[in-house]
């Protein structure tokens, strides 16, 4: 019986069938409850997952900007940092795909550059969120009392100041004069984080008073588990799932607010390539040439599709409400 | 004028362009028949917000400088075609030694408040303005007078500078610390105005309620929307206003202006975007309808030795200098519109020579290859060039760099600064590495204005620590010579010093740009950069 079940949920290999048709077996299956091995939440979103179209198209699309931000040269052989003003503002043609900008860089080599800036500070802003929120989440969640208070508190604080606001007055009073790559990233992720944080930290305390009352959680205490360990093995990877679910989608905003600081000229800034600071170098040639402004904007808008497109199947499949 | 917020100073109509502007009728009585013609009607024109409040002497940007250039006058008015000095409220300005001036005073001109401008005005003025616990923009320009460098310390007593009497109520004497030869031609700066007597009561509240003896008076400013102003009915002098009304509507961004103006609901505007100036988008915009005109902007960039090692030799400055390709750039990032530079003087300026640079200001790849070769190549490994953030350098600077790193294979980076205070800090503090951007607009329109306060020993704005006895020699003969055209023969001589130690990297020469409504008309751009509002007409 467990075997059959199986075959018909993975679907691959019995005779195809319509999809409403499977569907209603897949329900029929699930309702009957006892049958089927026992799964977490993230094994069954994994199957939802699976079969979801939005979920690979999102991810193929990331896989590309991913593997554009770490070997560039795979997409294009052009030095972005060659400007050739001779060439200024050259339509898309056969030498330069994308043409040229006013500096008479190849567009099409500093959107694949773009990437990386773009892509890491999406990555290192949601990881950032993500760790800080999902601790000070947990503690305030299970502790309450003081800490909830005291946390709950710094967290509003933070919670108050507009994000480009806050960001726009860290960024501008903290830069040093000369800094190096990683650097000017990791001040804007830096940014991200401390203003991103407590959203998350809400989202964990919350999902962690719910698992809290839960007969699990009571029975370790009663053996005897440290609070860390209740909250490494019983209470984190129960209530983690919102929190995925609301990073991944993040992670699409980081990247543009990223590049609405870049944009804005405070965030990433010169010689970074960033698809902010190129539409914003684009912006005043819109009316003569539209391309200059035109192609990163498209790089950014897939990319932040993309993610928040990831975001959304991710979502999907953990909400079991929606299925 | 430092940088790029220097106020720019005043100009004014002369009575030749009046007659132009008029019908023309042809009895060539006076100006009377020729302005009433144009004369009357409002007009709604852009302005910036005033750093400021409105006070002559503590205004030093444009924002609130276009508004007090039509409130207030001053000794000396500059002709708005040509820049040419010629006495306004001064009857005459005479000296025998050029160290002693006695200026005289025209009767009858009238303050807006009804009380007549006499020589206390100007010396009181004066003396608020160059007080250092005032902390006035304008005391710089205070400088060349006696006493002033007393009078201006930070923690001063005394309150009046010793070079400065009043001989009567239309007479008064002025001694300068050394012979400066051309102080009547520096006299017509916005500084130098007269206060009437309320200004000393209460200058806080005076400066949002200005009082002046121009051809316009204040008539009330809303806070980020609007500043007007009207014609003053007992303006006495000769260079009066033809529009009845001009409103500065206040805008943050030069864009939203030009589109207004484009719209028609905007009668002037002197900031075109720079989108609309790529591919003069703005001609056709505004057919007819727009004007440019060489100005005394003269962009250099700038070096000091002292702090960056790498940059000591002279040959490697004329290198760097000789692998920027000038014309290319200008015509890329300026559309044009600016005109290489061949030398460290602005061509607007009474005294310009011609070349001074030579070949040195040409770009020339494979001269500039040798020459860098020559003098042992570049020793460092990068070289920045820093500008400020919170203005439009970053196109040229990024092109500069790239021109200088595709010909001499040094890794160049344009590095922003935050704001043009922070920069002007590091500058000050002798922190700035590499190369850094420069520009000046001329004070008082004279070569003089070009050299001394930025090559001088010590002067303001030498952050090249720049320091040549020859030079130094050259302008302190220039400035006691017998006459203009000796001094400026003599200013010459100093500014080809300057082309044999090359301290700075001259670039270009630039121009303004403005553009109207089809509601107004004789639209005149002063050498200083700025619409003359006083010959505007309305076109209805």
């Amino acid at each position: 019986m467990t075997e059959t079940s199986r075959h018909v949920t993975d679907g691959e290999d019995v005779a195809p069938t319509d999809d409403s048709q499977r569907a209603m077996v897949d329900e029929t299956l699930r309702a009957e409850g006892d049958i089927g091995e026992a799964r977490s939440l993230t094994q069954d979103a994994w199957r939802q997952l699976r079969r979801s179209p939005l979920f690979w198209v999102s991810a193929a699309m990331i896989t590309v900007f991913v593997l554009m931000a770490v070997a560039p040269s795979l997409f294009t052989s052009l030095d972005p940092a060659k400007g050739d003003l001779s060439r200024s503002r050259e339509t898309p043609n056969a030498a330069a795909w994308f043409g040229r900008d006013l500096q008479g860089y190849d567009i099409f080599a500093r959107c694949i550059y773009g990437a990386r800036a773009s892509i890491l500070v999406g990555v290192f802003a949601t990881l950032g969120t993500s760790v800080v929120g999902s601790v000070t989440g947990m503690l305030a969640g299970y502790f309450g009392g003081l800490a909830d208070t005291l946390i709950s508190r710094i967290g509003d604080i933070f919670f108050a100041i507009p994000l480009l606001l806050g960001a726009i007055v860290f960024l501008s009073s903290f830069r040093g004069d000369d800094p190096g790559y990683f650097q000017v990233v990791f001040q804007v992720v830096l940014v991200l984080v401390v203003f991103g944080w407590p959203s998350i930290m809400r989202l964990m305390r919350s999902s962690v008073l719910q698992i809290k009352p839960n007969d699990y959680v009571s029975a370790a205490r009663a053996l005897g588990a440290s609070p860390v360990r209740i909250l490494r093995s019983h209470v984190f990877p129960n209530a983690v799932a919102p929190v995925i679910v609301v990073s991944t989608i993040n992670l699409g905003v980081y990247i543009a607010v990223e590049a609405t600081l870049s944009f804005l000229g405070i965030g990433l800034i010169p010689p970074t390539i960033s698809w902010g600071v190129m539409v914003s170098d684009g912006l005043p040639l819109l009316r003569a040439s539209p391309h200059v402004l035109l192609f990163p904007a498209v790089f950014l808008s897939l990319a932040v599709l993309a993610f928040i497109m990831f975001g959304d199947a991710v979502r999907d499949a953990f909400d079991p409400k929606s299925r | 004028m430092r940088g790029t917020t220097r106020k720019v100073a005043v100009a004014a109509v002369s009575a030749v362009a009046l007659l132009a502007a008029g019908c023309g009728g042809g009895d060539g009585d006076s100006s009377d028949s020729a302005a009433a013609g144009a004369e009357g009607g409002e007009i709604t024109i852009r302005g910036c917000n005033p750093e400021n409040t409105l006070v002559a002497g503590n205004t030093a940007e444009t924002c609130g400088g276009d508004v007090l250039n039509v409130l207030i006058s001053t000794l000396v008015h500059y002709d708005p075609e040509s820049a040419e000095p010629s006495n306004d409220i001064a009857e005459s300005i005479e000296t025998d030694d050029n160290q002693n001036f006695t200026v005289k005073i025209k009767q009858g001109y009238m303050f807006h408040d009804g009380t007549e401008v006499k020589a206390k005005n100007f010396v009181d003025a004066w003396n608020y303005t160059a007080f250092g616990p005032n902390g006035q923009e304008g005391s710089y320009f205070m400088s060349v007078i006696e006493g002033a460098e007393e009078v201006g310390a930070e923690d001063s007593t005394t309150e009046e500078m010793s070079g400065l009497a009043v001989v009567d109520d239309y007479t008064f004497t002025i001694k300068t610390t050394e012979k400066v030869s051309n102080l009547p031609i520096r006299l017509g700066y916005t500084a130098f105005a007269p206060q009437p007597d309320s200004f000393f009561e209460d200058p806080e509240a005076f400066g949002k309620n200005p009082v002046g003896a121009g051809p316009y008076k204040f008539d009330s400013w809303t806070e980020n929307q609007a500043i007007v102003v009207s014609k003053f009915a007992d303006y006495a002098g000769e260079f009066g206003g033809n529009v009845d009304q001009i409103t500065f509507r206040i805008f943050q961004d030069s864009g939203a202006a030009y589109s207004e103006v484009v719209a028609g609901n905007l009668d002037l505007t002197d900031d075109i975007p720079t989108s609309a100036l790529i591919d003069n988008i703005y001609q056709s915009d505004l057919p007819d309808r727009n004007a440019a005109k060489a100005t005394s902007y003269y962009g250099y960039i700038g070096i000091n030795p002292e702090v960056d090692k790498d940059l000591s030799n002279p040959d490697v400055r004329r290198a760097i200098s000789m692998a920027i390709d000038r014309q290319q750039i200008v015509d890329t990032v300026y559309n044009g519109t600016y005109t290489p530079a061949t030398g460290w003087v602005s061509p607007v300026v009474d005294g310009y020579q011609a070349d001074v640079c030579g070949e040195s200001c040409v770009f020339d790849p494979e001269a500039a290859k040798a020459m860098l070769e020559e003098a042992g190549g570049f020793p460092g490994d990068k070289l920045t060039l820093s500008y400020n953030a919170d203005s439009d350098h970053k196109a040229w600077t990024e092109a500069t760099c790239n021109s200088i790193k595709n010909t001499l294979e040094i890794d160049c980076v344009a590095t922003p600064l935050v704001d043009f205070s922070t920069f002007l800090t590091k500058l000050s503090d002798r922190e700035m590495k590499g190369l850094f951007r420069s520009a000046w607009v001329m004070d008082y329109p004279s070569i003089e204005n070009y050299l001394g306060p930025i090559y001088g020993k010590g002067a303001g704005s030498n952050y090249f620590d720049y320091d040549s006895d020859e030079f130094n020699s050259l302008l302190s003969q220039a400035a006691g010579a017998e006459d203009l055209e000796e001094a400026n023969s003599l200013y010459q001589q100093a500014e080809q010093v300057l082309a044999q130690d090359f301290p700075t990297i001259p670039l270009w020469y630039g121009e303004s740009k403005a553009g109207w409504s089809e509601r107004v008309d004789n639209v005149v751009i002063t050498p200083f950069g700025r619409p003359d509002l006083r010959v505007l007409t309305v076109s209805e």
